[in-house]
């Protein structure tokens, strides 16, 4: 497996091309189906909050970032707590940095315009399946780009049910879906596993990250869990 | 009540805040030389920001995620298919929580 990625990362040079985009957009769609309940469930507990829904669509619109939406709905009151909002909003997304930083080598080598519009639009969801695309030797970056398209676009229109219509459908979690992204990003890591030398990484990433849900503010045990991941790997290995 | 004015710039100001989030982490990277050693460093954490994710939502969640994850892990590792992973972990859920268990 080793070899084979680092072949295709030689051979390939990194690109951004409209047919990449396309695939990207069709690729995340099976994942992306499955954050309309949680479009939805923000939709709602905005609603739920008295928030109406042409600013919780805007809110889904223009910051596209899941968990920290939800992590606002409990701050929003007048006067809205400005500085508050912006630190909690940092702390949740600040995972985003990392994200970024790992994509770097790959996109750092694609023009600056569409690395931002690669960028723009990252969420975990389709950070996950470049990692996984990668691996299979993906040096397109427009499908990084198509799938943050695709998956902004159903997590807005998840968004519009829940604010406009969500009193109607009830608790939309008793479908099932919550296992979904779990259980994707679950298989993700599985297929980076590349030999028992990455054993002592991950444990320590997963019990630094557990560790700090209980030590540091929400949010911030994922930077901890994943820098602590980086750190031992390259310790170790580097 | 919050007034609409005041709505939209909040929103604007979070936007602002997300948007530095997801651009910053390349920036950051353009100003440091990218050795194979900083190259190793942004693998290992790329995997662990996810697994940073996976395995405090799984501890904390219902034992039939926990259900769905090893079934997802089980299934990645003989099919070397995430998506086909997830489809099954997802299911085995559903199932679970129709049984009533």
């Amino acid at each position: 497996m080793v070899e084979q990625t680092d072949v295709a990362e030689r051979t390939g040079r990194p690109c951004f091309t409209a047919k990449g985009v396309w695939r990207g957009c069709v690729e995340i769609a099976p994942i992306a189906v499955v954050i309309i309940p949680f479009g939805i469930a923000f939709g709602v507990a905005a609603s739920a909050k008295g928030i109406s829904p042409e600013i919780s669509l805007f809110m889904s619109i223009a910051i596209y970032a899941g968990a920290s939406q939800f992590a606002v709905l409990d701050l929003w009151h007048a006067p809205l707590p400005l500085a508050t909002l912006a630190l909690t909003v940092l702390a949740v997304n600040a995972r985003h940095i990392l994200l970024g930083a790992a994509l770097a080598p790959w996109l750092l080598q694609i023009p600056v315009m569409r690395r931002l519009a690669a960028l723009l639009w990252l969420s975990d969801a389709n950070f996950a399946q470049a990692m996984s695309a990668r691996q299979r030797g993906e040096i397109d970056a427009g499908t990084l780009f198509g799938s943050g398209i695709t998956m902004w676009l159903i997590w807005i229109a998840g968004t519009a049910v829940g604010a406009l219509a969500g009193s109607f459908l009830g608790d939309v979690s008793r479908f099932g879906f919550d296992a979904v992204m779990v259980a994707y990003f679950a298989a993700v890591i599985i297929g980076q596993w590349k030999g028992s030398k990455d054993l002592f990484p991950w444990l320590t990433a997963a019990v630094v990250a557990v560790i700090g849900t209980h030590i540091l503010p929400p949010g911030w045990h994922i930077i901890a869990g994943a820098l602590a991941g980086g750190l031992v790997g390259t310790w170790r290995h580097g | 009540m919050v007034d609409t004015v005041a709505a939209v710039a909040a929103v604007l100001l979070l936007t602002g805040v997300t948007i530095a989030t997801r651009v910053g982490g390349v920036w950051i990277m353009s100003y440091v030389d990218i050795t194979p050693r900083i190259e190793a460093f942004l693998k290992y954490m790329a995997v662990s920001v996810l697994i940073s994710i996976v395995v405090p939502t799984t501890i904390a969640a219902a034992p039939r995620i926990w259900m769905a994850v090893a079934a997802a892990g089980i299934v990645a590792a003989v099919t070397r298919n995430a998506l086909v992973a997830m489809l099954v972990g997802a299911a085995l859920a559903a199932v679970v929580k129709n049984l009533g268990v």
